[in-house]
């Protein structure tokens, strides 16, 4: 898998895991088990910071922008499909065998995608 | 809960990261997705070590690269530092990304919290098979393709 794909993937992962953690039913779960949420966000928060700095600028902005407007910036494909936006990707993106070798877009949405192996 | 779970008796990791490999190599994930997961889950660990009570801990996130509930529970009789605390019983799950949000995700957790603080803690850290330990936590015993 490409690299940077690799690093989106985390970043999407990292961000669902600090919006969990803020979520306040997950987080008084977390605090009936003995843990402590609000100081663990404060450090994924730090370590979020850490992978982004190394994401090519351009695809961190374009993350962003996203994710922001989506709330995910990073989908499977399934069945074929972005799992975005569900458009049915043209044959060209899933007869090519370099799937994951290049970071691509949802030609519809414009989410990055990635086909699970 | 309805929920199937497999279970790594007998661990023989002597470390978090290696605790969390052995037990993410029981699904059959395809290498990139097993490194993505160990990633997300150490990550979890380094911001804050997931020991939910004296020898038990539980390793969890909620990921794209899973498209269902990945449920797996490690046993070690020699222990595992956590890195600093020693456990005996790991509890690690993976739950998907869904448009519906983490009500899912919070559900195990809710569920989880409550059976073990209402004595499974301490009835799990004893049980005697893989599949006590599952039923002790209201899951269906599934058996592990690797299993010998």
């Amino acid at each position: 898998m490409n690299k940077e794909l690799e690093k989106l993937i985390s970043l999407h992962d990292l961000d669902v895991m600090i919006s969990d953690l803020a979520n306040k039913d997950i987080r008084k779960q977390e605090k009936k088990l003995g843990l402590s949420p609000a100081s663990a966000v404060k450090e994924l928060q730090k370590m979020r910071q850490v992978l982004a700095d190394t994401i090519d600028r351009k695809h961190r902005d374009m993350y962003d922008r996203l994710a922001g407007h989506y709330g995910n910036a990073v989908v499977p494909v399934v069945n074929q499909r972005c799992s975005g936006c569900f458009t049915q990707l043209p044959t060209a993106f899933f007869a090519s065998p370099d799937r994951n070798v290049q970071v691509e877009t949802c030609p519809s949405c414009g989410r990055f995608i990635y086909w699970c192996d | 809960m309805e929920r199937q779970c497999l279970v790594k008796w007998n661990m023989s990791s002597k470390s978090l990261e290696n605790a969390i490999a052995e037990l993410l190599e029981e699904f059959s994930f395809q290498r990139t997705t097993r490194e993505l997961l160990q990633t997300a889950l150490e990550t979890r660990e380094t911001a804050e070590p997931t020991v939910v009570h004296q020898g038990i801990a539980m390793p969890h996130c909620r990921s794209i690269l899973v498209d269902d509930f990945m449920i797996v529970l490690g046993m070690s009789k020699g222990g595992i530092p956590w890195p600093e605390d020693k456990v005996n019983i790991v509890i690690l799950f993976i739950t998907p990304v869904k448009p519906s949000g983490p009500s899912e995700h919070m559900e195990l957790i809710k569920h989880l919290a409550q059976t073990l603080r209402s004595g499974g803690a301490e009835k799990i850290l004893s049980a005697g098979s893989p599949d006590e330990a599952a039923s002790i936590l209201k899951f269906t015993y599934q058996e592990s393709n690797t299993d010998e």
